[in-house]
């Protein structure tokens, strides 16, 4: 077989794979050796599905003795099967990265013999790469489920970042869907990387020279639409996973019927929005400072295809509003609908010099869309004060009529 | 209002800015407007003057260095029309220090700053866009055509990245390149270009990545407009991976 319709196989069964990000970590090019990396990372192209690529994404094989039912690879599919030699990924990585078509290479693997042994041909690959190559660019190393705490270690040594897949949201997904994969599994090579960055970080505050582990940190990503979990289980999943695990990011991945099987639900397409709705509930986690409760509840326990979990946020908590754009702290006004990290810290350094007027707001460049239902300037709303939530809600839908209502955008994948 | 004039260069608008600001004349009722080729034209004109420019930058530095950045990348932009609001962002920045780049409510600094951000974003990328090219002589060459002048902060950044290559890269629209040798970074013009042959190994390598472009993304998310708007299509016509579309 040649290496293009390898390459061709090996990618095409990569796909499937979230993570693009090359952030996290900024590091100069080891001495004589090529490739540095940039703390908020670079996109080298887009695909045609508009996501991002900034690795190059491929599988060590294809050639797969697990048969977990939503996965392409499984061993009962019928697809050709290829493999890369260490030797081959690495000149395609290097041959990639001097064109700068790359920031570098995000490793994965079918299990292919058994765990170790898989681990063992993907950590060389690194290994290789950085020892050999002096490579300095970024990479990505997927953990197998199952390989020994050592191949664990020196992945994250080679790796800047490594994430363990945690594939779908409950353990009793895993056992119907994953039979061959348990829980345990998963979850303490997780426990293993987490505690290894931590005591890395703390190394390297006494010295400099300490070796670092994974500095991009770690993630995981989960199947959404393939089992019948709610959001609610999902959100609380992914807040424990940042809390108790210190994870960086959690993908969700809209489940895409590759197989029949009589294990998984029949959709007519990927569940698109529900992963849009997904990630953004995931930024007020992350970065908005909400938590999952207070998004999601027992009697709601799933996201609202209608608005984005700010807005109805928002509109369940009439008495948090109106937020007075001149006083209000950064904290809350994040909690303002189509108000994000940027707006409200361009509202907070331009009302330094002036009030901010109505004007003011649009002038810094601040979306008033839906905004301007929950805001006042000084003591000013920018809508009659006419808050009942029915006729709002509505109002927010048609966007005043004026605009149509948006169709169900694709997500766009931040890295 | 009082009318100034400078020499249409980069140096020169630093100059008359340092000279209206010495002058103690209030820029809010000043213009600053690039000369020129008319016999009788109304205005005072501030020529060339590399001390006063420097010692301009070295005031800014030390009181607002995010100013000096927003500086540099305004220059990148290569606008026309703006001196006079950079002529009062720069005494603003020089009266309230960094937090000026946040009072976006006045018009002069929203002006720079959004001319700023703009150069800004399309030098990050312009470093993931570029495309490197094998030539037959082992040397790689790479082409551009972006909107602002990015050339020098660009190469830098690749001087840093693929230090163990000799490159050069070359601006096809202002005739500009940077010259890599693997040891020191080199600037100039090129009267004439033409591309040299590719080496064997660079098509061989090319076919490869385009076969992984094609084959990575998911076909049920087939998306071209999210892929334009994140990749315009302006940029393609140097992306190896585009080629033939």
């Amino acid at each position: 077989m040649d290496m293009q319709e390898k390459l061709g196989i090996l990618s095409g069964a990569a796909r499937y794979d979230a993570s693009c990000a090359s952030s996290g970590c900024g590091r100069e090019a080891p001495l004589r050796g090529t490739g540095n990396t940039s703390q908020g990372g670079i996109c080298h192209s887009w695909s045609d599905d508009g996501r991002c690529i900034s690795l190059l994404k491929i599988l060590l094989s294809n050639d797969c003795r697990y048969d977990c039912a939503y996965c392409v690879n499984r061993s009962s599919n019928p697809v050709p099967r290829a493999s890369f030699t260490a030797r081959e990924i690495v000149d395609l990585t290097m041959e990639f990265y001097r064109r700068n078509y790359i920031e570098g290479l995000f490793l994965s693997s079918a299990v292919m013999k058994g765990p170790d042994q898989t681990m063992e041909e993907m950590v060389r690959v690194a290994e290789i790469l950085r020892n050999e190559e002096l490579f300095g660019g970024y990479i990505h190393l997927k953990v197998i489920p199952g390989s020994s705490p050592e191949l664990v270690r020196r992945a994250g040594l080679a790796a800047d970042r490594v994430s363990v897949n945690i594939e779908l949201p409950s353990s009793e997904s895993l056992h119907r869907l994953a039979p061959q994969k348990r829980k345990e599994s998963i979850l303490e090579p997780m426990k293993l990387i987490g505690g290894e960055i931590g005591t890395s970080l703390v190394e390297r505050r006494s010295s400099r020279k300490a070796p670092r582990f994974a500095p991009a940190g770690q993630s995981t990503q989960m199947i959404i639409g393939a089992s019948p979990e709610t959001d609610l289980q999902i959100l609380r999943l992914s807040q424990g996973l940042y809390k108790r695990m210190n994870l960086k990011r959690v993908y969700y991945s809209a489940f895409v019927p590759v197989n029949e099987d009589n294990r998984l639900p029949v959709l007519a397409s990927p569940p698109l929005l529900r992963e849009h709705r997904l990630y953004q509930a995931d930024w007020l986690l992350r970065f908005y400072g909400f938590t999952a409760e207070e998004i999601l509840s027992e009697q709601m326990p799933d996201l609202d295809e209608s608005f984005d979990p700010k807005t109805a946020w928002a509109l369940r908590h009439p008495e948090f509003f109106p937020v007075e754009v001149n006083r209000a702290d950064y904290g809350t006004l994040l909690r303002v609908p189509g108000i994000g990290v940027t707006s409200a810290k361009r509202i907070v350094a331009a009302r330094r010099f002036s009030l901010l007027t109505h004007e003011g707001m649009k002038k810094i460049g601040v979306v008033m869309k839906r905004a301007k239902y929950f805001i006042t300037c000084s003591g000013r709303p920018f809508e009659k004060p006419d808050r009942e939530p029915l006729q709002l809600r509505q109002r927010l839908l048609l966007g005043d009529g004026s605009d149509p209502v948006p169709a169900p955008r694709q997500l766009v994948l931040f890295s | 209002m009082n009318r100034y004039l400078y020499d249409g260069t980069p140096e020169g608008l630093v100059s008359a800015i340092a000279g209206i600001l010495d002058n103690g004349t209030d820029p809010q009722v000043s213009l600053l407007v690039e000369r020129q080729d008319t016999l009788f034209e109304e205005g005072l004109f501030f020529r060339t003057d590399p001390v006063a420019a420097e010692s301009l930058f070295s005031r800014l530095r030390q009181k607002a260095p995010d100013a000096v950045h927003t500086l540099w990348y305004f220059m990148m932009a290569e606008t026309e029309g703006q001196e006079t609001s950079l002529l009062r962002y720069v005494a603003l920045a020089l009266q309230h220090g960094d937090r000026i780049n946040g009072h976006l409510t006045d018009a002069d600094v929203k002006a720079i700053v959004s001319t700023a951000r703009k150069a800004g974003r399309e030098l990050h990328r312009m470093k993931g866009l570029l495309r490197f090219e094998q030539l037959r002589d082992g040397t790689w060459l790479a082409r551009m055509e972006p909107d602002h002048n990015v050339i020098h902060p660009l190469a830098r950044h690749f001087s840093r990245r693929l230090k163990g290559q000799q490159w050069f890269i070359y601006d096809v629209r202002r005739r500009s390149a940077a010259h890599w040798d693997g040891q020191a970074l080199s600037f100039g013009t090129l009267e004439q270009f033409s591309r040299p042959e590719l080496s064997d190994e660079e098509l061989e390598v090319r076919a490869m990545w385009q076969a992984f472009f094609r084959t990575i993304a998911i076909p049920e998310r087939k998306n071209p407009r999210l892929q334009k708007s994140n990749m315009p299509a302006k940029y393609w016509k140097y992306l190896t991976e585009k080629q033939g579309e």
